[in-house]
């Protein structure tokens, strides 16, 4: 067909007006906020205060729910394969994920908020998987005793048993507010990368996020300095709170089978009250996730005082006063700072 | 052999009224229309085909099977004073109990389950243990006896009982001749002392030697009164009859 | 190691132990004489079934009340009374047919409960509901196991005489005035409460355990009712002791090893315990059917 100049006009208005459209649907489709699914409610936090308005955020482990030991529903896999976005720990946190991601034929993009995060070991002959108590005895009281003090050990009595499905790393970085910020900027850069037409938000927001963060840990750790070393001696139900310890210099003693998963035996039981009797720890503490009942045990046996919960692993409520990452921290840390006091 | 055994008694009083009374189970009436009356002292057999509904009549009168229509009333005495002994039962054997204890259960329509037996109630079961002679065997286990034994004393508990009536379903149908001889002769005494025996037999030859009144059932009542103008060769026919049109 | 190091320093030592043994002991002495019964009436898989059934009431109070002692216990309560309402029509009235439905009904609870639980807590309190905290008793637990067991035995001594008579001839008992199906249900509620009482110390799991074990094995060393309930108790209370020192120096988790304990003694009264163990019955001429006592004679 020979285009006349007319045809030629129509086709050109024809193929503008295609284009234009194209353009406004691509426009309307960046418009739409960015759909991500964080793996708990710590990094759900996170990515709401660095995406804003920006971003959708879906949690698969809600508040006061438990992720080393979380069961999928299939609403989960629902959630996850209209995301655009996961955001992860990493660490081996999430056991339970990688089964998930493949079932539910996710195709977007994976975040891991800890990258660049130097993680914190476990004890040395911390194996989580083939653990042997017979090892353990032999190394591990004295060992503590005597190293205890300013490193924040946070695992002197023993070791977990169960399913813990750790490495042997410890997975609960974001007990660090430096991590904290570090995450907030994996995550800003992975939003960025996802949705480049709001990366400046993005990055403004974590930008001043960030600053929350610092403001909060400079205000802590001289809250804790203001405890001699000595005293800052503390018995929790979870082994959670390493990088806190490392940060603040608090000793942190979590009990083996005082985890998630796991039943103590009175051989546990006693080596950890006996611990606390010598070294005079003053306070012991309750997570939110797992049971209070031995806890008040040893506090009741030991005298020492129950400082009530600490939120280790996943926020609390809305309305309740640990339900933002920060909420959570300040809390924590201020639980801490009033059973420590002298 | 029974002189003195039981207390002085103020005469017979209990007996067993029946009104136009049914029994059955689940809807089908095993024994129907029986109405009569067994008066205080009476010595009564329960004859009739296999089948014709004597155990269940006899349920009925101990109140453990409601009638399905009409009405059974023990008169002048409550439930309590009839004593009945079942066949077979649900005794469980392999429960651990003395010969002894068991016997003594027949106490406790006068004791009570909750008190401890006193000594006259001690001195009472020795005796009757002894009248049913099974004195040796007082320690022993109830799961060690053979049926004879069994039969003796369980005997021996009704005889604690001290019933106005008792009402016994087969008593002779896993024992020897001998021991029958025995017991039977424990039934008669009793007779003579004024309780009411009602029994279900099988062995006419027994029922025509000590029974003075039969009744002779066949789902319905064939015919209730004296035994020797009850247990006519023309009667037993009908029954017979009877039993088998109703299957 | 000494002997006193051995056995008596860990209870001295520590609190804990002490309220362990203590939680233990009373539970066996509640939960000891009514296993007798349950296996004389040859009513074990009730037991286990009731253990089960008690199980989604104690959930659905935990699911409403989280970790609260009242709600769960109330909850298990109910649960369980309405089982053993339901258990108690059935014997009555179809003997035969209790196995079957007992069977269907433990499986339910049990699947209901863990479902219940499920949804609102976390593996380590489904944990702790189906094999509890022998070693974190609280006061009201520890009160309540104490009451429980006190309750049981008073009211066992009480109805004691009834008790046998209708396990051993209910018709008599019938005969006699009744009183059967008020003891029956009498006995039902006491199983219950233990069972709700005793999930504190060993959890649903295992409180049967305690129930059955000790009866069980009582039954091959005593003769009378009376001397099993005894020796049943003295085996629950020593398999607390051992199943606690295992623990202890062991390192293996407490209420398993409790229950593992009592399983022990089972294994060794079956084995050579004097009525019906394996080593009298093959050195004696097998007794006559249904013996619990030796033959004094010949037969009259």
């Amino acid at each position: 067909m020979i285009p006349t100049r007319s045809a030629r006009r129509h086709t050109l208005a024809l193929l503008s007006a295609a284009l234009m459209a194209l353009n406004i649907r691509a426009a309307h489709a960046a418009d739409a906020p960015l759909s991500v699914v964080a793996s708990f409610s710590i990094l759900a936090d996170i990515a709401r205060e660095v995406g804003g308005p920006d971003v959708k955020v879906d949690t698969l482990v809600g508040p006061d729910g438990d992720a080393h030991s979380y069961e999928p529903t299939p609403q989960d896999a629902k959630r996850l394969s209209t995301a655009r976005v996961l955001v992860v720990n990493g660490l081996d946190f999430e056991a339970w994920l990688p089964r998930l991601t493949q079932s539910s034929g996710f195709k977007g993009q994976t975040i891991v908020a800890s990258t660049g995060v130097t993680p914190r070991p476990f004890e040395s002959g911390h194996d989580e998987d083939d653990h042997d108590h017979g090892e353990a005895d032999g190394h591990d009281h004295d060992h503590d005793k005597a190293g205890a003090e300013v490193h924040g050990h946070g695992h002197a009595a023993g070791h977990a048993h169960g399913a813990h499905d750790h490495g042997s790393n410890d997975p609960h970085a974001w007990q660090d507010l430096r991590n904290g910020m570090r995450y907030a900027r994996n995550i800003a850069e992975g939003f960025a990368a996802a949705d480049p037409a709001h990366a400046a938000a993005y990055k403004a927001r974590a930008a001043a996020y960030e600053d929350r963060l610092q403001a909060l840990n400079t205000r802590i750790t001289s809250q804790f300095a203001a405890i001699p070393a000595a005293q800052r001696k503390v018995v929790t139900s979870h082994d959670a709170f390493g990088y806190f310890g490392q940060a603040y210099g608090i000793t942190f003693i979590a009990p083996v089978g005082m985890s998630t998963d796991a039943e103590p035996s009175a051989a546990d039981m006693a080596r950890l009250i006996g611990q606390v009797k010598r070294d005079n720890i003053r306070a012991v503490f309750v997570e939110n996730i797992s049971s209070p009942r031995l806890v008040e045990q040893i506090a009741r046996e030991t005298g020492a005082r129950t400082g009530g919960t600490l939120y280790s692993d996943a926020l609390s409520k809305p309305g309740q006063p640990a339900a933002t990452y920060l909420g959570m921290f300040e809390w924590n840390a201020k639980q801490l700072v009033n059973a420590l006091q002298p | 052999m029974m002189a003195g055994m039981l207390p002085a008694r103020g005469g017979p009083r209990a007996s067993i009224e029946l009104e136009a009374a049914s029994f059955g189970w689940r809807g089908r009436a095993a024994v129907r229309n029986v109405t009569g009356r067994f008066l205080p002292g009476a010595m009564t057999a329960i004859v009739g085909p296999n089948g014709a509904g004597k155990s269940t009549l006899m349920k009925g009168m101990m109140g453990v099977l409601r009638p399905g229509s009409g009405r059974v009333h023990v008169r002048d005495a409550d439930r309590g004073a009839l004593a009945w002994l079942p066949q077979a039962g649900d005794l469980d054997r392999s429960f651990p109990m003395s010969v002894y204890d068991l016997v003594a259960m027949g106490a406790w329509r006068r004791t009570g389950p909750w008190s401890r037996l006193s000594a006259a109630e001690h001195a009472r079961t020795e005796r009757v243990l002894a009248v049913v002679r099974m004195s040796d065997a007082a320690d022993r286990a109830v799961g060690t006896l053979s049926g004879g034994q069994l039969q003796r004393v369980l005997f021996a508990r009704m005889l604690m009982q001290d019933a106005d009536m008792v009402l016994l379903d087969e008593p002779f149908a896993a024992v020897d001749r001998h021991t029958t001889e025995e017991l039977m002769a424990l039934l008669c005494d009793a007779h003579t002392q004024g309780q009411g025996v009602i029994a279900v037999l099988h062995d006419l030859e027994l029922v025509r030697e000590y029974f003075p009144q039969t009744l002779l059932l066949a789902g319905d009542v064939i015919a209730w009164g004296p035994t020797a103008e009850v247990l006519t060769p023309e009667n037993l026919r009908r029954a017979r009859d009877r039993h088998e049109e109703a299957r | 190691m000494t002997l006193y190091d051995l056995v008596a320093a860990p209870f001295i030592d520590f609190g804990f132990m002490r309220r362990a043994l203590a939680g233990a002991t009373a539970l066996a002495f509640g939960a000891a004489p009514l296993g007798v019964f349950l296996v004389l009436r040859r009513m074990s898989l009730m037991g286990d079934a009731m253990a089960h059934a008690i199980l989604p009431g104690v959930a659905a109070g935990f699911l409403l009340s989280g970790l609260s002692l009242t709600a769960m216990m109330i909850g298990g309560a109910l649960t369980g009374l309405a089982v053993s309402l339901l258990a108690g029509a059935v014997a009555r009235l179809t003997p035969l047919r209790e196995d079957a439905s007992f069977a269907a009904f433990y499986l339910i609870s049990l699947g209901l409960g863990v479902l219940l639980v499920s949804v609102r807590g976390s593996n380590m309190d489904l944990l702790h509901v189906l094999f509890g905290t022998v070693l974190g008793l609280g006061d009201d637990a520890l009160m309540l196991v104490t009451v429980c067991a006190s309750l049981t035995l008073i009211i066992l001594a009480t109805v004691y005489r009834l008790l046998v008579a209708e396990c051993l001839d209910p018709g008599f008992l019938r005969a006699s005035g009744g009183g059967g199906s008020f003891v029956h249900m009498v006995f039902l509620t006491l199983v219950v409460m233990n069972l709700v009482a005793g999930f504190q110390v060993l959890g649903t799991l295992m409180v049967v355990g305690m129930m059955m074990l000790p009866a069980a094995a009582a039954r091959f060393w005593a003769r009378s009712a009376g001397g099993q309930i005894a020796l049943a108790c003295a085996v629950g209370v020593c398999s607390a002791v051992v199943g606690l020192l295992i623990s202890y120096h062991l390192n293996v988790t407490a209420s398993p090893a409790i229950i593992l304990s009592a399983g022990a003694a089972y294994l060794i009264s079956v084995v050579g315990g004097p009525h019906g163990g394996l080593v009298y019955l093959a050195r004696r001429a097998k007794p006559p059917a249904g013996s619990a006592w030796p033959p004094t004679g010949e037969y009259k």
